[in-house]
């Protein structure tokens, strides 16, 4: 059987003995190769449900739609590697109870998918060690590595450029399950730090403050950057901010929930190169 | 509707020599809210405090903007004119239109368009500012005196004796630091011991003090009258209160070879020991490192001679909690390690010792019983060369600063060497002779003239052994040739560094520190004895190296301060503080793990039926000390500080 039939076949089970009210998963999407959330609340949903090699967003925002959680009630959701250390941020961050939510984890080879063993996000310690080793050896990105070869001047124009495009649709902060602030700083107008209109200040300065409020938080999930409707690399960005918390606090977010938040926690062994 | 007065101070020349007050007060006239501005020549002075007072009363302002000084000089003294008309003296703010305009510019045309920006700037946050009152908060009034050196038991000393209760932590096993280890004193030859052993024995018998050796502070809590300490009392493995002091088991213990610490490896000890004879207190501790039963299993020697039954080796290190008002920091120095200096052979050559070792053997407590001896033979030296500047004064190998002590020690040295070999030859190599201080110059003057030291103005380039000898090469400048003696003995006058741990410690109780690791002041020249930590102050040679009598004024300085603080049974504090926007706090802790005072608690927010809504953060303001870390962390802009809230720094920036 394959890893789709033998999670559906799962997922019918779990609705149908009320261990989780609900299941988040994909299902097919408006052209062949995209997909789209479905939120499968009875076992005959779950018919619809796709699970192949393009499930590659990262579902595990939608947990934390306004009241969902509040009632103690079990959710499942289908996630990558990424998605299960997101849901350890979140957990850190108080957002959610990892004993909430069961993880139906995959993961993405070439065209082939593989099915995770384990059901609280606290079983895939090893898998989230082994990436976050991964990640510490991971060959630069070429547009990377391009861009740090750039002057600053090169740099700014570059970075000018691909804001510039920026329509402030917020769509990448929609799109990150790291994004869950009530009231986001730019729906703030008293006072109005980030200015609305679309020019290169203000562009600057969301797409900034983005990429900050992202730092040692960010699983490179690559959901902002998909969500783009103008594609600016976003991914790029955060990609930088993790290697600097990387290097400067040897901090890889989501490892597991008892990770502290790097950016809010002080230990004696940081860094202080700013600091005398 | 927003009534500002501006008032611009010329600070007689200070302001008025490079800006345009007149046109300055003219563009504030025009600036909408601005109610009335004008000029004059010092507004600290009386007749300009009455201006502004007048001002306030005759057009009702409803804020006010003083185009002086930085707020450092004279916040306080305007907003007590403001409070004294009758507005909040929180509705007072200072725009800095001289040191961060008037002094730093020299075209003054530019210089007056910028303190226009400044001062318009101000008006706008001004219009902003909100009504706030001072927080009144409790003071403990107990305080804590950090290191048992001759700084520590002075201010331990001068709190106890006006009423307060003192404790008094030492790491290591008896009270006394460096003091207890000299010979004498310089200028007065008056043997250290002597001084400083009525000292310990007054600060343990005090009722006011609670002594704590063998103890360090673990960790230290909460704020200036509120701190939490925690005191981690070091298992000795005898217990104090059953303990007499008799001494048997450290006669009977196998283990005798051990290098002394309070010798400096010169005398050897036990490994049950006190640190020297005089030790207070008089109990011994057991160095598990090298004793026997802990490392074999076996011996109990010690257990089985004491009568009382007072080693017990189960004993565990034991932590004390301490809610203390003030702290005095007093962690004292050591000396550097001179194994830098190769060419000097320190460390290759037994004869070569640093000054800390001499003063053991010339002390009449120490392993020699006073006598000049070298370590190699046990002989008398016949000639010794004293080394000034190893190590301080030198940015090379050493460290930039003058230790300060080393003139006075070493001139003492061959002094002490003049009076117990009267045969012998003194030389010292020095750079200067730095003898300021009372009685201080006469001192030397008396070495070179009575007890005929030789001094010579020049540097040591090697020291090397031939024929049992130690040939030392240097240079005398003032006769331009090099010279080369042969010794017996070389005594390197060390550079005083902090401790070790300096660093480490500073960041455990929250102080700034140097690049070395001495403890930073909060002003060099007018706050020496605060460090910038509200309630925390420095006594001796943690903040810089000093010697006996300015360590003892320090310390006596800092408990000046203590008491000061103590006087008064409450604190006011600024209400700069800050508060939280529930309605919009995303409830993720990010604030509650920044603060660095554990200022901000979880709450949660239930309906009327008690059901759990949402869970926020809210800061306890008798807690917060308004630093802004969790205002900068929140993502969602949630936290805000009073006096400086977000609306009002924007408003700030925008009138720029």
């Amino acid at each position: 059987m394959s890893t789709q039939e033998t999670y559906k076949t799962k997922v019918k089970e779990l609705l149908s003995s009320g261990k989780v009210k609900m299941v988040i998963g994909y299902k097919a999407g408006t052209t062949a190769d995209r997909r789209r959330p479905h939120f499968m609340r009875t076992p005959e949903e779950v018919d619809q449900l796709v699970l192949d090699s393009a499930c590659i967003t990262n579902l595990s925002g939608y947990l934390l739609s306004e009241g969902l959680l509040s009632d103690g009630k079990e959710i499942a959701v289908f996630l990558k590697p990424d998605g299960i250390r997101s849901i350890n941020i979140l957990a850190a961050e108080a957002q959610l109870q990892s004993n909430q939510v069961v993880v139906l984890g995959f993961d993405i080879n070439g065209s082939e998918i593989s099915a995770l063993q384990g059901e609280r996000a606290s079983d895939f310690q090893a898998l989230t060690s082994s990436s976050n080793e991964a990640r510490l050896h991971k060959q630069q990105h070429p547009e990377s590595a391009r861009l740090e070869q750039m002057t600053p001047a090169e740099r700014f124009a570059y970075w000018e450029d691909a804001f510039s495009r920026c329509i402030k649709c917020y769509a990448c902060r929609q799109a990150c399950p790291m994004c869950y602030c009530r009231r986001c700083i730019v729906d703030n107008n008293q006072p109005q730090w980030v200015n609305t209109s679309s020019h290169t200040l203000g562009n600057f300065e969301w797409n900034i403050v983005r990429a900050f409020h992202l730092a040692g938080r960010c699983v490179e999930c690559g959901n902002c950057g998909r969500a783009c409707p103008v594609n600016i690399p976003l991914g790029l960005l955060n990609m930088k901010m993790t290697d600097e918390v990387l290097q400067s606090f040897n901090h890889y977010p989501g490892v597991s929930e008892t990770q502290e938040p790097v950016l809010a926690s002080f230990k004696k062994n940081d860094s202080e190169t700013f600091i005398l | 509707m927003a009534k500002i007065g501006v008032f611009v101070c010329h600070c007689g020349e200070n302001i008025a020599g490079k800006i345009d007050c007149k046109q300055l007060t003219a563009a504030m006239e025009q600036h909408p809210g601005v109610a009335v501005a004008f000029d004059y020549k010092y507004f600290c002075a009386d007749p300009g405090q009455e201006s502004v007072k007048k001002a306030i009363r005759d057009n009702n302002l409803t804020g006010v903007v003083m185009a002086a000084c930085s707020p450092r000089m004279h916040e306080a003294t305007f907003r007590k004119a403001c409070a004294e008309a009758g507005l909040n003296p929180y509705l007072c703010e200072i725009a800095n239109i001289r040191e961060q305009c008037s002094w730093v510019h020299t075209d003054g045309e530019q210089a007056t368009q910028k303190a226009v920006e400044i001062t318009r700037s101000m008006v706008e946050k001004v219009k902003l500012n909100n009504n706030l009152q001072p927080i009144e908060v409790p003071v403990t009034r107990k305080a804590l005196v950090i290191g048992g050196g001759i700084a520590g038991i002075q201010a331990a000393l001068d709190i106890a004796n006006a009423g307060r209760e003192v404790v008094l932590v030492e790491r290591e096993a008896s009270l006394g630091g460096h003091m207890s280890q000299l010979s004498e004193t310089f200028p007065t030859l008056d043997c250290s011991q002597c001084i400083m052993t009525p000292r310990m024995v007054e600060a343990a018998q005090h009722p006011k003090i609670k002594v704590l050796t063998y103890a360090e502070v673990e960790s230290v809590d909460g704020y200036i009258g509120n701190f939490k300490v925690k005191v981690r009392m070091k298992s000795r493995f005898v217990d104090m209160h059953t303990c007499t002091g008799c001494g048997d088991c450290i006669i009977k213990c196998p283990i005798k070879k051990i290098p002394s610490e309070f010798d400096c490896a010169i005398g050897k000890r036990t490994a049950i020991y006190t640190p020297f004879a005089q030790a207070v207190p008089n109990t011994p501790v057991i160095d598990k490192a090298n004793c026997t039963y802990f490392k074999t299993g076996k011996c109990k020697i010690c257990a089985k001679i004491c009568e009382l039954n007072a080693i017990n080796f189960d004993m565990q290190d034991e932590i004390i909690d301490f809610e203390i008002g003030a702290i005095v920091v007093a962690t004292g120095f050591q000396v550097q390690d001179n194994s830098v200096y190769g060419e000097y052979g320190y460390g290759k050559y037994k004869d070569v010792i640093n000054g800390l070792q001499f003063e053991r053997f010339a002390s009449a407590s120490g392993p020699t019983a006073g006598k000049i001896l070298r370590p190699s033979d046990g002989k008398e030296p016949e000639t010794v060369v004293f080394i000034q500047c190893a190590g301080s004064r030198d940015a090379a190998k050493g460290v930039r600063y003058c230790s300060k002590i080393c003139c006075m020690y070493t001139a003492k040295h061959a002094m002490l060497y003049a009076h117990k070999v009267h045969t012998g030859k003194a030389h010292i190599f020095y750079m200067d002779i730095r003898a300021a201080g009372k009685g201080y110059d006469e001192f030397t003057r008396r070495g070179i003239e009575e007890d005929e030291t030789s001094y010579l103005r020049g540097r040591v380039s090697k020291v090397w052994e031939e024929n049992g000898k130690l040939m030392v090469r240097g240079v005398d400048t003032l006769l331009g040739k090099p010279v080369v003696i042969a010794a017996d003995m070389v005594v390197l006058a060390t550079a005083m560094v902090p401790q070790p741990d300096a660093k480490d410690f500073a960041k455990v109780i929250g102080i700034g520190y140097d690049e070395y690791g001495f403890y930073n002041e909060a002003h060099l020249k007018l706050r020496p004895v605060e460090s910038s930590t509200a309630g925390i102050f420095l006594a001796g040679a943690c903040q810089s190296p000093k010697d006996i009598p300015d360590s003892v004024s320090q310390a006596s300085a800092a408990a000046s301060k203590v008491l000061a603080l103590f006087s008064k049974e409450k604190l006011e504090r600024e209400p700069v503080v800050a508060t939280n926007n529930e309605a919009t706090c995303a409830g993720c802790w990010g604030c509650v793990l920044a603060c660095p005072y554990n200022a901000i608690d979880r709450k949660d927010i239930v309906d009327r039926s008690g059901k759990l809504i949402k869970r926020v953060a809210s800061v306890n303001p008798g807690l917060c000390q308004g630093c802004g870390t969790c205002v900068t962390f929140c993502r969602s802009h949630s936290l805000d500080l009073a006096g400086f809230t977000e609306k009002q720094i924007f408003a700030e920036v925008m009138g720029l």
